[in-house]
Formats: C-alpha cells, structure tokens, sequence
C-alpha cells in the first residue's frame, strides 16, 4: 500500500502532502522533517529507497525522484513494488508537465487543488487507480471542463502561468 | 478554472510565499484563519464562489501544517451542492482534512450514497474516490453493496468502475464481511477476464487484498491471473495507452505476479507449467537499456518474477538462474538495481538453498558494504549477516569489524550488533570469538551491551585453555590510552581472576596488573569501581608468596574506598580490608569462580526474537518467516531459557563430588538471615551444607546482593529486567566472585553444583512436546523436539502411501553429544527403514536422519521414535511421536456433486459408512471447520450439501497399492457447537472406523494436562520426560 504521497521543495517546504492513513497535523509535520533531513543529505547518484522503519514502522520505504527543485516522495509498504512506484513518480510528473506545460514548482503551489484532482486520478486509498497518463489526462480535462461551467466569470479567469511572470 | 481563478486565493498564497521566516507566515496564517472563522459564522451572507474559495485556503493553510480545527461543516456541505464545481471542492477537501472517524462524515453518507447510485458518471467518481480515501465502517456497512453493483456493472465506464474496485477494496478492508466470499470468488474470476487495463489494475489490487485474508477461496482465480500475465508479456491485445516505454503495462505484470504470491502454494502442473514458462521468459528476456525509465519499468517486471520463482520453489536449475542473475545486478552501476539485487539475495537465501553459490559474490557484496549510499550499505549488511556461516564467519566478521572504524553513526549500533551475533553464534573456535569481543568493545564500546561482555566472562570461565590468551589480551587492551569503561570492566574482571596465569611474563607481575588496573579508578563510574575493588582483591591472593609491599598498595586503595559514598563501594572495600585478614580462610573464599552452566546467549535470543516479529500479512512474508524459523531452528545456538535456579533442583547438592572449596565457600556464607533473602533453592543447599559459620560481612552481604541484581539488572539492550527470581542468580552468577560473602557465592555454587550434580535425568524440552507433535500433524515441517543440548526438526514428504522424513539432529551444546542413538518404532501398519545416527555430534553441529515411511493400512497409531545421547557422562533418552499420523496418507479428492451423491447412496451403512454424534467438540466456526480439513488433506466440497451448516469433503485415503475414496459429512448445530454428527463413509470398513475416529481426535477440544481421559488420545500437553516408561505411558 501507499501510505502517502508528498511533494516537497529542497528547502523542506511541504507542496502537496497526502496521507492514505489518518496522521495527525503534528504527526505530518514531524514526518516531513524527518523525510526532508533524510532526503536533503542524500546526493545525486544513490539509490531511490531509504528505509523509513523510523519514520512509518516495519517495513516502510520511502521511494522518491528529485526534479529540479522538487521532491517527489511515496511512503511504501512491502506488497508495493519499489520500481514500480518508481514508474508511477514518472507517469504523476509526465501527467502533470502536459497539464502545465512544463511543470514547475509554481505551477504547484498556486494550482495545488488541480494537483491534487491528478493525483486522485492516480492514486486512491492508497492503491494504484490508473498508470496510464493518457487517461489521467483524459479524466482530468473532462474534470476540468465540468468545473469550468457556469464559472465564466471573466474578472476570474487568469491565464495559467500569470503567476509565472509575477513571482516575487 | 476554479484556482487561478480565485484571486483571493493566489493572494493568499502569494503573501505565505512571500514571508521571510516561519513567525511571518504563522501570523499571516493566522490572520487568515480568522478571517475564514468571521466569514463562516454569519454564513447568510457568504456566496457559493466564497464558500469554494475559503475551504480551499484551509486545504492550503492545512498542507502547511497548520491545525484547521473549524470550517469542517462547511467543507462537508459542499459535498451536497449541486454544482459539480462545488461538490468537487467538498469531496477533495473533505477527504483530505477529515478522518474516518470524524462526526461530520457520517452525516454525509446518505448524500455519498445517492451520488454513488445516480446516474452522473462524474459524481460516482468523486464520492467513490472520497469513500476510497476515508470511508469508514459506517460507510462499508450502507455502501457496499452499491459499490459492488457498480464495479460488475456492464454499462458502467471503465473510469468509474476501477473507482469502485478501489472503493470497495476500502470498505472491505474496514469490514471484511461486506464481501462474502463464496458468492464473490465467481465474480472476481470473471472480473479477471476485464479488457480494459485500467479496471483490471485495480481489480488485481482488490484481488490481493481478498487472497491475503482467505486464499482457499479464491483458488479459481489463479489460472485468470496466469493468462492475464501471459497476455501481457507477450504484448498481445495491449493498447498504446497502456504501453510504458515499449513494456506493456508493467504495473499491471507486477500486480499480477504479487497477487500469486498471496497464494500459499501452487500445485496444478499446467498451471504451474506455464506460469513458469512466463517467468523463465521474463528472466531471459530482460537486458539493461540506456533509458532509465524503461530501464526502471523492465526491471521492476524482473524483479517481481524473482520474487514469484522464489515463491513458487522452483527447481534447482531456476533458482540457480536467479541467483546469476542477481549476482549481475548487485555489480551494476545503476545504484536502483544495486539496492534491490542486494535485497533480493537477502531475500533468496531464505527461501531456497542457494547459499554456496551466493557465497561466490561474497567479495562483490562486501564492496557493496563500503558503498556511499547508505541504502546499499544497509541491505549489504543485511545479506552479509544472513549469508554468514561458519565456513566464512571469519572473513565477514573481520570485514564488519574493519568497516566499524569508518562507518557512519547511523549504522554503527546495527554493524556492532551483528558482528556479536556472528562471531558468537559461528565462531570456529573461542580464542577467536573473545579477540573479535574484545576489538568491537574497542571500536564501539558504546553499542557493546552488557550481554556480550558477560558473555565472554562465561566462556573464559568454563574454557581453561581460553584463560590464559583471554588474560594477555585484555592486559594488551587496558594498558592503552582511553579505554572504554566496557572494556575497564571485561578486561578487570578477567584479569582478577586469570592474571596470575601470566606471572611469569615480564610487565605481567601482580604489581604491574595491579597498577594498571589502580590506574583506571578515576576514571570510571562506581559500579565498575566496585569490580575494580574486587579485581584487586583477587590479584592481592593470587599473589603467593604474599608480596607484602603489594599488600599495602592495595590495602591504601581499599582505605580510599572504605568511606564512600557508594554503599556498594563501602561495602567492598569494609570487606575486603578485613578478609585481607583472614590468612588461609581468605584464599578459599576468593577461589577462582566456578563454571558456569550452559545458558542461552541473551544476545542470540533477543536476535531470534527480533527476526520473528513482523506483521506483515503477505504470504511471501509468512513464508520467509517459516523458513527463517526453520533456520533458526537448525541453527545451533547455545541454549538454555531454563531458569537455573528453579529448574534443577539441588536438594542433594553438597553432597555431590564437587570441588571441596565450593562446599566451603557455601558454608561460610550460610547463615540464616541469609538464607531468607534468597529464593528456596538456596536455603535448601544451606540446610544441608553443614555447620553454619559466620562469614564477616555476610549481613551486608546479602543486602548487597539484592543490591547487585538491581545493578546488572536490566541485561539486555533494551529489554525489560528479567524476571527477579531466575535472573538474579544468573546475574549474581557473573558477578558474584567479587563478593566474598555469601550472597554471591551462594547461589553460583549451588547452581553449579546442580548441574554437575544430575542434569540429564532433569533434562526438560523446552516448550510443549505434545504441542509440536500436533503442529506436525497439520504441517510438514517443524521442530520434533527441543531441550537445552539438542534439536530435533523434522520436515517430511508424503506421496500417496509414501513418506520419507528427515530428522535434523542438532547440537545446540558447547560440548559434544556422545553415545547418540535413535531408533524408530513403527506401528503394524506401517513399514519404515531409518538410518543410522553417528555416535557423536560435534559441538554446534547437525546431522540429517531421513526416515523412508510406507502405509500398508488405516491405523491411528503413530510411530515413536526413541532418541538418546550423553550429556558428558549422563544419559539423556526421550521417546517421541512421529507425526506418521493417518492424514500424511490422504489426498484431496475432487469429487462433482453427482459422483459424491452416487458414491454416498452406494455405501449404504455400518461398516462401509458410519455416523456418530460427537460431544466435545472444540467450537469453531464452520470456516475454521473447514480450514482444519483442508489442512489434514480433507477436501472442503463446498455447495455440496444445501444446508450450509453441514461441510462435506471427500480424500483419497493410500496405502500399499490401494487408494480408497473416503466421504465425510459433519453436520453442525449452530446453536450448540460443542456437538457435531459425523459421518465417514469408504469401501472399506476399517478405513471409515479409522478416519472417523481420527477426524474425532482433531476436533475434540484440546486436551489440558490430566484433563479429561479422551485426552490420553492426543498426548498430555508435557511429557514427564524423567523416565522411559512414563514417557512411553503418555505416547500410547
């Protein structure tokens, strides 16, 4: 199983955070800590699992990509395959780069619900819901397109990516 | 859409970004928080837009990790807005915020409901994914059955019904009963035959969950899962959306494999056949590519089906391949493959007997310890540790001794662990181990606990030959700079008791020990100053003649000490000064410490302890645990749990042949006040132990017992002190020659005594023997029997009326087993040839007995097998059943609906079928019923009867050339499960009587000790081992 998906900056920041077991706020917080402090002192050329046994009991790995200025994390147990999860870090990121056009972390934060609306795609309770990207995609425009109706408010609209020019 | 379009919000999550430090965004997350609370309460004027708008800044506000204790109700509202915008919003932040248990859930599940139910495809997504996340078990018991309609529906889209598989894999995880199992296993076989691959993905992850709980039950799905990996492997039927980098669905070929994993064995040959065709083309066919996505995806495909070869305990050849392969892998550069090639041979070496060919990559894997991931370092060590065996427990120690120095502090305590582990439990020889102790205390005296250092106290002790090298090392060790205070108290203690054995060697006189050791006083805490006290007594009698300039030395220190603050310290020091006193009297109360009996390493069983706890419920898991109990179980460990104190007993101790200065130096210490403060085993040595003589200081004495237990109390690294009464005396065992008084001699001597005293008729096993023998009736691999010198495992094949049984005979003892005999006693109906067990087995080493078997007719009697050694002079003899029981010669029977009818009706009555009522019957629900036939080899035929409190099975009973259907119907009242009537039918009479009378055995409540006289049936829970024929009493 999944025990959670996370996507932190290299600075630590929490960008999208989901539990698939219920982890108090406090509990959160103190886990992506932990997970930062271990991920920040690895370099480049290791492998992508560390045992997380401390973080998340017996049996647990973190299995995580690094992008840019992103982390990308998944909390697994050992019926998950780690190069398996490995693959679905890879279709979550191609999915999200055709979203918005070359992801960045940006386009994260300020579209952190659409975010999450892909990742719900993905994964669900836990479990693996769709590997392939072209359907993600598929469901999320159809999702998109809904959310869109009766919504046109023209002072509301901006065009993806304003905040790309305006970063402060 | 909805979030660039809200200003606010991007406002908002401008203004965090833009706040230099944590205490600027808490205090405008804080006014935010606020401003959200105002809005929320006069709700009337609040627009939909807003609504959306507010929730979604919690979701943010939350992520950051900032409590949002409020605005719940409003966030579950929207879940019931019509708008999808609207109820989207709901739906996500509800399933991230809330928990399952949370009130306001609840009160939405009716809305969850009629948006599951209706028609809109987008609003069944959205609440299954929701359920999916959070539902509970409310929501398991009122939407289960929706659910399920939803993922077996035809007109569904695919979208939503892989929404559902996942949503009620949810549901069934908080209640399993929401799916019943015999009506749902059809439904999952024709799910299984689902094209489209994003809804069979999630039906292969609902399937794992439901085999992990009941995997009898979904037998009929295994051949589905086999096409459907041969569908994908050979990229038949695969749609370009579903290719991965040129792999077809690699996600799903790993689920898929996972999934057979989950089913304890697969027996069926074609199936078995083609699945290993699949697998071997997966072995063969994956090469390393530049692409290291595609690379990633093929290799996680390998890697499964290794796990599922291992699994599958395919041939020799097969496993052999993997093993090349693996061994390929762990030298890649790629650092993934590295990490999981190295986790995987951990993982083999479990699992099949493979350990010399894994033995060839031992250089490549200790490469791999030095490598800078910490990662790879780790499962390096781990596969270091499970590969080690006597043959290279040399060079792997060694290895992780030298990578000690280096390594980094997160793996230090592991690393220092482990080396203990090894060198003591392979050590070639004890001179070795002791040198390896000495040098981890050295490099990590820190992670050294108190265990090991004992440890080697009590190997020095009991091994003459070991005193001398263990004496000079230590001295080397202390006369360095900075020594670790482990080390202070090792090297002290050894060499108060053996340095006088160096005398003659320069810089090694009683005067030079003595200033070495005068030397580390300063330095280190009181306990280890109280050792260091008694140290120096010793040293002062060893040396003969009296060396008056030393005795003075020597008295200074203990005048130093007289007055400490410590009552220990005092104490020593108050004593020692007036024994120094005592001439001779004083030599025979500081007499060199007697042997210690055998004990089992607390290091070893606190390492066994760990290994067995997991809880992971995957049958690979369970299986590696079974063999890794196995392993264990033949590993040859010095053991005895025994408590030494109250187990032997030794009423007749002081009059036994031993040493004169025991004797003594327990009459000195008894005294009556003493004698009280110490558990019965004592008091009765002191009253036959003599003339009472006051030994000076004794009252003290014994308090400072007490006071010493306390001290090396909690032994072990962090587990809880052991129980006082059995733990003291061994802990007062190690500690006790430093105290002359009788506190600490008492029950070291008396402890020794007993054991050369009379241990073998004493000799008990070490768990339950009837227990075991029960267990080896339901499986074909255990352990026999076990006591603290021996292990019998067993593990058997069973082919029709042939049986061939392997004893393993292992010496868990430091000294030899001699006179070793066994023979097998076969009942009437069978024939069995054994072969011989060698006379003698070597200090921690293990013989193999197979034993050929053949079932000539249906009898319940059992074999026994008769089993006897020495233990130095003593003899041990133990009669035991042989698990030869009537069920190794049945076989599950298929059998249809109408043979079974016809069959019944032909077999008319007594003596080809016979009924009985039983009373008596162990109550048990009807699925554990048929769980215990399964195991006795009884085939469940379900559906059979209509009445569904009535289980009917059908096994083909084997013996000569003979096979005999036999029929069984239990009919069961559930109102009284205490009660059954069964009925046994087969052509032949005796078979029926014979398996009816066995079936009636297995379901019988489980006898206690002297309990009811059925029990006699199956053995008294212990076996008084004490004599043949009372053993033999309990067997037959």
């Amino acid at each position: 199983m999944i025990l959670a998906a996370l996507i932190m900056n290299t600075q630590g920041k929490p960008r999208i955070t989901k539990f698939y077991d219920h982890v108090s706020v406090e509990r959160q917080q103190e886990i992506l800590r932990v997970v930062y402090s271990v991920l920040s002192s690895r370099s480049g050329n290791l492998c992508s699992f560390v045992e997380a046994d401390d973080i998340f009991g017996p049996d647990t790995k973190l299995v995580y990509k690094h992008f840019a200025t992103l982390y990308f994390v998944f909390v697994i147990d050992s019926a998950e395959s780690e190069l398996g999860i490995l693959d679905l870090i890879q279709v979550f990121v191609e999915t999200l780069d055709r979203c918005f056009k070359n992801v960045c972390e940006l386009d994260i934060v300020y579209n952190f619900g659409k975010v999450h609306t892909i990742l719900d795609e993905i994964v669900m309770g836990g479990q693996v819901v769709e590997t392939s990207s072209a359907e993600v995609m598929k469901a999320v425009q159809d999702i998109w397109k809904l959310e869109r109706v009766g919504e046109l408010n023209p002072a509301n609209i901006r065009g993806i990516g304003h905040y790309k020019n305006s970063r402060s | 859409m909805a979030l660039s379009g809200m200003r606010g919000l991007s406002v908002f999550i401008s203004d965090v970004r833009n706040c230099q430090n944590k205490e600027q965004e808490r205090v405008r997350v804080d006014k935010e928080l606020a401003n959200i609370r105002t809005r929320f309460k006069n709700e009337r004027g609040l627009s939909v837009y807003e609504k959306k708008k507010y929730v979604w800044k919690m979701l943010y506000i939350y992520m950051l990790g900032y409590d949002v204790d409020f605005g719940h109700m409003e966030t579950v509202q929207l879940i019931s807005a019509p708008k999808y915008a609207e109820k989207q919003v709901g739906y996500i932040v509800t399933s991230c915020l809330l928990n399952e248990n949370h009130d306001f859930l609840r009160l939405v599940i009716n809305t969850v409901r009629n948006d599951i139910i209706g028609r809109n495809e987008t609003f069944q997504c959205l609440a299954l994914t929701m359920v999916g996340n959070v539902g509970g078990r409310e929501f398991s018991e009122s939407l289960a059955p929706d659910v399920q309609k939803l993922l077996i529906s035809n007109s569904c889209r695919p979208l939503v019904r892989k929404k559902a598989a996942l949503c009620l894999l949810r549901l069934y995880r908080k209640n399993p009963d929401v799916v019943n199992v015999d009506g749902w296993s059809e439904r999952m076989v024709q799910l299984l035959d689902e094209r489209d691959l994003g809804v069979l993905t999630a039906v292969m992850s609902l399937l794992v969950a439901l085999v992990a709980n009941t995997p009898h039950a979904y037998w009929n799905c295994v051949p589905k899962c086999v096409r459907t990996l041969e569908r994908l492997t050979r990229g038949q039927d695969i749609p370009q959306e579903y290719t991965y980098y040129g792999i077809p669905s690699p996600w799903l070929q790993v689920k898929t494999m996972r999934v057979l994993q989950y089913f304890p064995k697969i027996d069926d040959p074609t199936i078995r056949k083609s699945l290993l065709d699949v697998l071997q083309r997966i072995l063969l066919g994956t090469d390393v590519v530049k692409n290291v996505n595609k690379n990633n995806a093929s290799h996680a495909v390998l890697f499964e089906a290794l796990a599922l070869v291992m699994h599958l305990d395919a041939d020799k050849e097969m496993m052999s391949q993997c093993v090349v392969l693996l061994g390929k892998f762990i030298s890649v550069r790629e650092p993934n493959i590295r990490y999981l090639g190295l986790e995987n041979m951990t993982r083999i070496l479990l699992v099949a007997d493979v350990a010399d060919s894994i033995k060839k990559h031992q250089s490549q894997i200790i490469t791999s310890l030095k490598d800078p991931d910490i990662s790879i370092r780790r499962r390096s060590l781990d596969l270091l540790y499970g590969m080690c065996d006597v043959s290279n427990a040399k060079d792997i120690v060694e290895e992780l001794l030298q990578y000690l120095t280096t390594a980094d502090f997160g793996i230090r305590e592991e690393l220092a662990l482990k080396a203990a582990i090894l060198s003591e439990k392979f050590a070639p020889d004890l001179s070795w181990y002791v040198d390896v102790i000495l040098q981890l205390i050295e490099k990590a005296g820190d992670f050294v606990s108190d265990d090991i250092w004992y440890r080697v106290v009590q190997f020095v002790t009991n091994n003459d030959d070991l005193q001398v090298h263990a004496a000079a090392k230590a001295l080397d060790y202390l006369d360095k700079p900075a020594v670790h205070e482990t080390m202070v108290k090792v090297s002290g203690y050894i060499l108060g008791e053996y340095s006088h054995l160096l005398a003659r060697r320069p810089g090694c006189s009683p005067r030079d020990i003595f200033h070495i050791l005068n030397d580390k006083f300063p330095a280190v805490t009181t306990p280890t100053k109280a050792l260091l006290l008694s140290a120096c007594v010793k040293i002062m009698m060893h040396c003969q003649p009296p060396d008056p300039e030393l005795v003075d030395q020597v008295v200074a220190v203990f005048r130093r000490y007289e007055s400490s603050v410590d009552a220990e310290v005092q104490q020593r020091a108050v004593e020692f000064l007036a024994l120094a006193r005592k001439g001779t009297a004083f030599v025979d109360i500081m007499a060199e410490m007697p042997k210690f009996p055998e004990r089992q390493s607390p290091l070893l069983k606190k390492a066994e302890d760990t290994d067995g706890d997991a809880s992971e419920v995957s049958a690979t898991k369970i299986r590696q645990q079974q063999m890794q109990q196995e392993q264990n179980s033949t590993a040859l460990v010095v053991a005895d749990p025994q408590p030494a104190n109250g187990g032997l007993h030794p009423v007749s101790v002081p009059k036994t042949a031993a040493p004169a200065r025991h004797s003594e130096q327990a009459v000195t210490s008894e005294t009556p006040q003493d004698s009280k403060s110490f558990p019965p085993s004592q008091s009765q040595a002191h009253s036959n132990g003599g003339t009472p003589q006051q030994a000076p200081g004794h009252t003290p004495g014994s308090a400072s017992a007490d006071l010493l237990s306390d001290l090396v109390g909690p032994l072990s690294l962090e587990a809880p002190p052991p129980v006082a009464s059995t733990s003291s005396s061994d802990l007062l065992a190690l500690e006790a020659p430093p105290t002359p008084t009788a506190a600490a001699a008492t029950p070291a001597d008396s402890l020794a005594l007993a054991l050369l005293d009379s241990a073998p008729t004493q000799v008990q096993p070490l768990g339950n023997v009837s227990e075991w023998f029960k267990e080896l009736t339901l499986k074909d691999s255990g352990v026999l029997y076990e006591d603290p010198y021996v292990q019998i495992g067993l593990k058997a094949e069973w082919r029709n009326a042939q049986g061939r049984i392997v004893l393993f005979v292992g010496n868990k003892h430091t000294g030899p087993l001699t006179n070793v005999k066994s023979s097998v006693l076969p009942p009437p109906h069978l024939r069995m040839q054994s072969a011989v067990v060698p006379e003698n087995i070597p200090p921690r080493a293990q013989v193999q007995v197979p034993v050929d078997v053949a079932c000539l007719s249906a009898s319940r009697e059992t074999a026994v097998l008769e089993f006897s050694f020495n233990v130095g002079h003593a003899p041990v003899s133990v009669q035991l059943k042989l698990p030869t029981s009537l069920n190794k010669f049945l076989q599950v029977a298929p059998v249809s609906a109408n043979e079974f009818v016809a069959r019944w009706r032909a077999l008319g009555g007594p003596p080809s079928k016979l009924q009985e009522v039983v009373r008596g019957v162990r109550p048990m629900p009807l699925a554990e019923m048929a769980n215990l036939f399964i195991r006795l080899h009884i085939g469940v035929a379900n559906g059979l009867d209509p009445n569904v409190n009535n289980v009917v099975a059908a096994t083909t009973f084997y013996s000569g050339t003979a096979a005999t259907l036999c029929l069984v119907r239990v009919e069961t009242d559930p109102s009284d499960r205490t009660q059954m009537r069964l009925t046994v039918a087969s052509e032949d009479p005796n078979t029926t009587y014979e398996l009816k009378e066995f079936i009636k055995e297995q379901v019988m409540d489980i006898p206690f000790p002297g309990q009811s006289p059925q029990a006699a049936t199956v053995t008294p829970a212990t076996i008084p081992l004490t004599g043949p024929a009372a053993a033999l009493a309990g067997l037959i």
